[in-house]
């Protein structure tokens, strides 16, 4: 049994033009996808696909025009859709954590980095200062931080960029989360530290038996330091499964791009998804397929309503031409 | 930073003492003629425009009156006859009394409001204050203390006449401060510090009201701008409780928010001056208004040299709020 079950999740922005007609950009057009506790799951995808977006409303931490209009998240037993807000915000940052692209920016510049961990922690527990206190020391030594005692009086600017991630790790892991949401938590980092920020995070997954969504755009990461993966395209899941059963039997005409168009630069981790080609018209998407126009495999019956259909061992595509992509793709 | 910015004070000061000197001279007024009076011949005006080295090539007479400036004199005023340092040393607490608690109370009520305004984004309040500040924004200046002195003295007749700082009846304070309600309080008079108290309400509200505006606008803008931060999003990713929240987006508003009020300040002791006229208030912004409007070279001069300095020193104020507000100024 899976700890976050995301069903069939839709999430537009709602909006009105100059002449106060209702404009709707569909962002998200049903994504499904679950991820189990000790095991990283990669959700990957160009850029504007919709992958932060889909972190955000499961956090349910959209800000308007943004609104999710359908779907379930089922979090560890329960619909958080259906959460009160306040009940909502208790799980933040406490079952649920999140690790974010920029994350000396997403410190608070007047708040030293000791007090920002301790107040995650007593936010929500009952626990005195101090034991807060002793915890967040103990966490800084935990993600690798050196002299953590004086870390804690360290203020963000102070921090580098991989130093920041680490902190954001530690504060992560202050409440014990059940999940935690990485999203391009490397973005920016260089190599080194890259390779050093998501060793870490793998290893805490499985000392900590926690589930965690590595939201990238980076196939490379996915192929390192992920166990399953799920590959957006324009607001829909088209294909997830294992990574190896993936990468060895990609079915979607998409991924079989991506992966493709990586082979050797995968290995050394740095080859970015570009996959080539504008993204769709999210104000007027194709009533079928939304890789339709890109894809050289494209006929009518593309146009029809599609579902993710399985296609080996936990391994699902959204596709109708599988049969003709398997076959017509070039080896 | 604080030394960067004296520093670059210096010839920024001397530029603006440059460029004010030349305007003026070159401006067609001759002054010359009108101290030696209608009736004095070539000759005489010959020999005041010598006494006031007027006959030198501009470049000296520019050079002379730095080192003039240099040790505290600006020269003579022709309509006071006075130092004008004197003139305006005395009237620098007359028009700062004014000033100060207009834009305090322009920010007690502008910054809470602009805030709210933000946390209420979109909301009721946040246009009907919007629509407010407009209003605020497109009165002007002379026309809002016209206005003011109509409906509250003469309409209502709750406010004295808008003539002076204290009521035409009662002898001012010795002078300490400067101030006449503090002077008053310090000489244990309460009627005049009653009467001064009546005499400065509405020109306040007027430099309250002129003042309000732009904070509203500016504070709404930058609590926005935090709103929507990285580290605003994350506190709210990481389950904390929305007045902690709150909170974060106060404390991190105050550094902006605070050099925007010193901004403003640096802005509104120029059009001060206008109230000041309309409430016959004789402070510093009146003294510069007559003179421009007279032609009064040295005290024109000393008021254009008064607003360059009270910005230096507003902005080195504000430089050492940010110094205790923000970790990262302390690090530069
Ligand atoms: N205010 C908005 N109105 C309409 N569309 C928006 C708005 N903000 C973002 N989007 C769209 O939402 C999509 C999802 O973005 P995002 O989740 O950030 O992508 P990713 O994280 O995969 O790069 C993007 O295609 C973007 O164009
Ligand atoms: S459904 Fe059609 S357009 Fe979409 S990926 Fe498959 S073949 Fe291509
Ligand atoms: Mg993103």
């Amino acid at each position: 049994m899976s700890l976050l079950q995301v069903r069939d999740l839709h999430t537009h922005f709602i909006s009105r033009n100059l002449d106060n007609e209702i404009r709707v950009a569909k962002a998200l057009n049903g994504v499904s996808f679950e991820v189990s506790r000790g095991e990283v799951l990669g959700l990957v995808g160009e850029t504007g696909a919709g992958k932060s977006l889909t972190a955000y409303s499961v956090m349910d931490l959209l800000k308007p025009p943004a609104k999710v209009v359908g779907g379930t998240v089922e979090f560890d037993g329960r619909n958080l859709r259906d959460l009160e807000a306040e009940d909502m915000n208790k799980l933040r940052g406490s079952e649920i954590a999140m690790v974010v692209q920029n994350p000396r920016s997403s410190l608070d510049p007047l708040t030293r980095v000791g007090e920002q961990l301790i107040r995650v922690h007593t936010a929500h527990t009952d626990t005195s200062e101090s034991a807060a206190r002793a915890r967040a020391i103990e966490k800084l030594g935990a993600v690798g931080i050196p002299a953590p005692e004086q870390r804690m009086r360290a203020w963000p600017h102070e921090l580098s960029g991989g130093m920041a991630q680490r902190v954001l790790i530690a504060m992560a892991l202050m409440n014990e989360p059940k999940l935690i949401i990485a999203d391009e938590p490397t973005t920016g980092l260089d190599v080194t530290v890259q390779a050093q920020i998501l060793d870490l995070l793998r290893e805490l997954v499985v000392t900590h038996n926690v589930a965690a969504m590595v939201i990238t755009h980076d196939l490379g990461i996915v192929a390192h330091y992920c166990n399953r993966m799920a590959v957006m395209f324009a607001g829909r899941i088209v294909e997830t499964g294992d990574v190896e059963t993936v990468f060895d039997n990609p079915s979607h005409p998409y991924t079989r791009t991506l992966i493709a168009s990586t082979p050797e630069r995968l290995k050394e981790g740095k080859q970015k998804v570009l996959g080539g080609g504008a993204p769709p018209n999210l104000y007027n998407l194709p009533p079928g397929c939304h890789y339709v126009e890109r894809c050289r495999f494209a006929d009518e019956s593309c146009n029809k309503p599609l579902s993710l259909d399985q296609v080996g061992d936990g391994h699902f595509a959204m596709c109708t031409r599988l049969d003709a992509v398997r076959e017509g793709w070039p080896s | 930073m604080l030394m960067r910015r004296l520093v670059l004070a210096i010839p920024l000061l001397i530029g603006i003492l440059f460029f004010t000197f030349m305007l003026i001279r070159l401006g067609g007024q001759d002054p010359v003629g009108l101290l030696a009076g209608p009736t004095a011949t070539t000759e005489e005006i010959e020999i005041v425009r010598a006494e006031l080295g007027l006959d030198k090539p501009l470049f000296t007479q520019f050079w002379l009156f730095l080192g003039d400036v240099v040790q505290g004199d600006i020269g003579k005023s022709w309509i006071s006859n006075r130092s004008v340092t004197l003139d305006i040393l005395e009237r620098i607490p007359i028009t700062l009394e004014l000033l100060l608690w207009g834009v305090a109370l322009g920010s007690v009520i502008g910054v809470p409001v602009g805030l709210r305004a933000a946390f209420r984004h979109d909301k009721w309040f946040d246009h009907i204050s919007r629509g407010i500040s407009l209003l605020g924004f497109s009165i002007p200046t002379y026309f809002l203390a016209l206005l003011l002195l109509f409906v509250f003295f003469f309409l209502l007749g709750w406010s004295p006449p808008g003539m002076g700082r204290i009521s035409l009846l009662i002898s001012p304070p010795p002078t300490v401060t400067g101030s006449y309600l503090i002077d008053g309080l310090l000489a244990g008079d309460l009627e005049v510090a009653r009467s001064a108290v009546a005499q400065l309400i509405l020109p306040i509200i007027a430099v309250a009201i002129i003042s309000a505006a732009p904070i509203v606008k500016h504070t709404r803008a930058i609590a926005l701008e935090i709103i929507s931060s990285d580290f605003v999003r994350f506190a709210r990713a990481s389950g904390l409780p929305s007045e902690k929240v709150s909170r974060i987006v106060l404390k991190n508003s105050s550094t902006p928010v605070t050099t925007f009020i010193g901004t403003e300040l640096t802005g509104l002791v120029g059009s001060v001056s206008l109230i000041e006229f309309v409430f016959a208030w004789g402070g510093v912004g009146q003294y510069g208004l007559n003179a421009i409007i007279r032609g009064d070279f040295a005290a024109v001069q000393g008021y254009v040299l008064f607003l360059a300095l009270f910005s230096l020193v507003v902005f080195i104020i504000v430089d050492l709020l940010v110094l205790v507000l923000e970790p990262r100024a302390v690090a530069e």
